[in-house]
């Protein structure tokens, strides 16, 4: 059964892209802030996964935890020197900044954890569960579990909790939540540092599938675009919609087109889509 | 605020025109006079290039304040058309030029009118998420060069009919990359006089009163993103003849980096700062490197900290040392 194969690959494939892409669907649809060293922190966060295990001996949990403290903290910093153009929603800068700040990340991880592609090792992503003719991994079980509880908490959060609300008054208006006794910059900050957590942890959780290399974010970060994109810019229930789409096709893509251009087919799925629904893809 | 030097052209033409026109000069025998040597002429031949590459996003940058991140495809555009067309098929340099002009025009329009109605930043996402594609299909499509890319380029050929310039060695080319340099700040100081550039920046700096004239924004976008792909395209171009070889690596984040970096470092809006910008990053990436990784970070933090803390560039910088100087 090849299709039941694809489909579980695809749903694989989509939590995947829904987890790494969650951080993003924060910043950008309860801030509108862009990232562009989202790649760049994905890789960083595999890294220090990798590192926390094999070089200092850390177990797997106690890893992802390093991973999310380690980006928090950074994500502060880089959220810290930029305040200034957040606060003045100077938005063309900050996109060049964060490309900046993640050419910055690539360098310095090169010269921290070195040049070689690397593996995290674990024992979760080769556990293979076989059904008949269909397998998969208790990874691959583990971020989709994941990625369903972390959107499902984060909805809860934005929609249900006063704070949800005070971040979405911050969103609209600066100037005028700041009226309202609200601190927007601390707002802001708390949002920056969510979403380096949340690209943290997708890391720790998806990066064990493959190889990870330290020049590897300015190509992940497409499929978080794609997906952001096609779930309409900001919604968490769309992100997840879109990103176990996507995987569904790259991963039908993949097994009966050409594997070589997957990221070529997402894309083009994108532009079509900004095409024939320009204003209900850019607006909520 | 930046804004464009309106120094009155009546005003000394003849005086203007003479100190162009030393300038030129000087800057052909720029590498004589720096020694002379190869290393000399391939820094200055890199810097003339990198700088028109850099003259391509300036142009949306600083008039329309737009940011493409796509400006990568559309250097390999010009490198992967002039090593295909002339490794292939032996044709000369104009035609390759003429074939990358062409390419440009067609991707940019491509983009530009996938991207018309859709918000400012989605412009970004897609130009950016262009240029990856585009990165896996000169990979792994092997019909024009894949993972291996082209190797041996021959040499430039520029036939004038009665003769033909032979662009082999760094002290060959220069001259061709030094003739490119100046048609492009040509090109550039007559479209921030032109219509179009002027509209770009009343877009970009008061849209309410663009609009209020009955400018499109987007109409103008993709004209300035059409003209602004040939000239980034064309650097691609000599870049191809320079290193003899095209490959994955012109999609290469650094590119990007550069672009921006060279571009915001002297100040948007000012007609030589990408050129200065080049040369200063070009001088330390060859002359006072530290290494690759290293290298990176220093990139990297010029185009962030700049930004942060001087967002007119150096220019704003000295502009205001000299005001409270003064």
């Amino acid at each position: 059964m090849n299709v039941a194969q694809q489909i579980i690959n695809g749903l694989v494939l989509g939590s995947g892209y829904a987890c790494i892409a969650l951080g993003w669907t924060i910043l950008l649809g309860v801030a509108r802030l862009v990232n562009f060293a989202h790649g760049q922190l994905y890789m960083l966060g595999a890294f220090v996964t990798w590192y926390a295990m094999t070089r200092l001996g850390m177990p797997y949990p106690l890893a992802i935890l390093a991973a999310i403290v380690a980006l928090a903290i950074l994500g502060a910093l880089m959220q810290s020197a930029m305040m200034g153009l957040v606060m003045t929603q100077n938005l063309t800068s900050l996109m060049i900044v964060t490309l900046g700040l993640g050419y910055v990340l690539q360098g310095g991880s090169a010269l921290i954890f070195g040049g070689n592609p690397q593996t995290i090792p674990g024992t979760l992503a080769r556990a293979k569960v076989d059904l008949g003719s269909l397998w998969f991994t208790w990874q691959d079980v583990l971020v989709l579990a994941a990625t369903l509880a972390l959107y499902g908490a984060v909805w809860l959060f934005t929609q249900k909790t006063r704070f949800g609300s005070v971040i979405r008054a911050v969103a609209e208006d600066p100037k005028l939540a700041e009226l309202f006794g609200i601190n927007a910059k601390v707002v802001y900050l708390l949002v920056f540092v969510f979403e380096c957590s949340a690209v943290a942890l997708g890391a720790a959780l998806v990066a064990p599938r493959s190889p990870i290399l330290t020049s590897m974010g300015f190509n992940e970060v497409i499929m978080t675009f794609v997906v952001v994109v096609l779930g309409g810019i900001g919604s968490i229930g769309g992100a997840l919609a879109a990103g176990l789409g996507l995987g569904l096709f790259i991963a039908f893509f993949g097994a009966f087109v050409a594997h070589a251009y997957t990221t070529a087919a997402a894309f083009a799925v994108l532009l079509a889509l900004l095409v024939i629904r320009p204003a209900g893809l850019a607006t909520k | 605020m930046t804004v464009i030097e309106s120094r009155s052209t009546n005003q000394l033409p003849m005086a203007r025109s003479a100190a162009i026109a030393v300038l030129i000069v000087v800057g052909f025998f720029l590498p004589r006079l720096l020694g002379g040597t190869s290393v000399a002429y391939s820094t200055l031949t890199t810097i003339a290039i990198f700088a028109v590459m850099c003259y391509g996003v300036d142009v949306v940058l600083s008039y329309l304040g737009e940011v493409s991140l796509g400006h990568t495809l559309f250097w390999a555009v010009g490198g992967y058309t002039a090593a295909n067309l002339s490794v292939k098929y032996g044709l000369n340099g104009w035609s390759t030029a003429l074939a990358t002009v062409g390419l440009c025009v067609v991707a940019a329009g491509f983009l530009g009118a996938v991207t018309l109605r859709t918000r400012e930043f989605v412009f970004s996402l897609v130009t950016y998420a262009a240029a990856v594609v585009a990165y896996e299909i000169a990979f792994n499509w092997d019909a024009i060069g894949g993972s291996d890319g082209i190797v041996g380029i021959s040499a430039l050929k520029l036939p004038f009919g009665f003769a033909t310039y032979v662009g082999g060695t760094q002290e060959e080319l220069w001259p061709i990359a030094f003739v490119l340099l100046l048609l492009t700040l040509a090109f550039i100081a007559r479209f921030r006089r032109s219509r179009l550039g002027t509209t770009a920046l009343m877009v970009q700096m008061n849209p309410p009163l663009a609009a209020s004239l009955g400018i499109d924004p987007r109409k103008v976008r993709l004209a300035v993103f059409l003209i602004s792909a040939p000239i980034t395209g064309l650097a691609g171009w000599l870049y191809a003849y320079q290193r003899a070889y095209v490959g994955p690596d012109m999609f290469e984040s650094y590119f990007l980096v550069m672009m921006l970096t060279a571009v915001v470092l002297i100040g948007r809006r000012v007609l030589v700062g990408p050129l200065i910008g080049t040369a200063i990053l070009i001088a330390q990436q060859n002359l006072l490197s530290l290494g690759g990784d290293w290298n990176k970070i220093i990139l990297g933090s010029v185009l962030a900290l700049v930004l942060i803390f001087w967002p007119t560039g150096l220019v704003g910088f000295f502009r205001r040392f000299g005001k409270t100087r003064a």
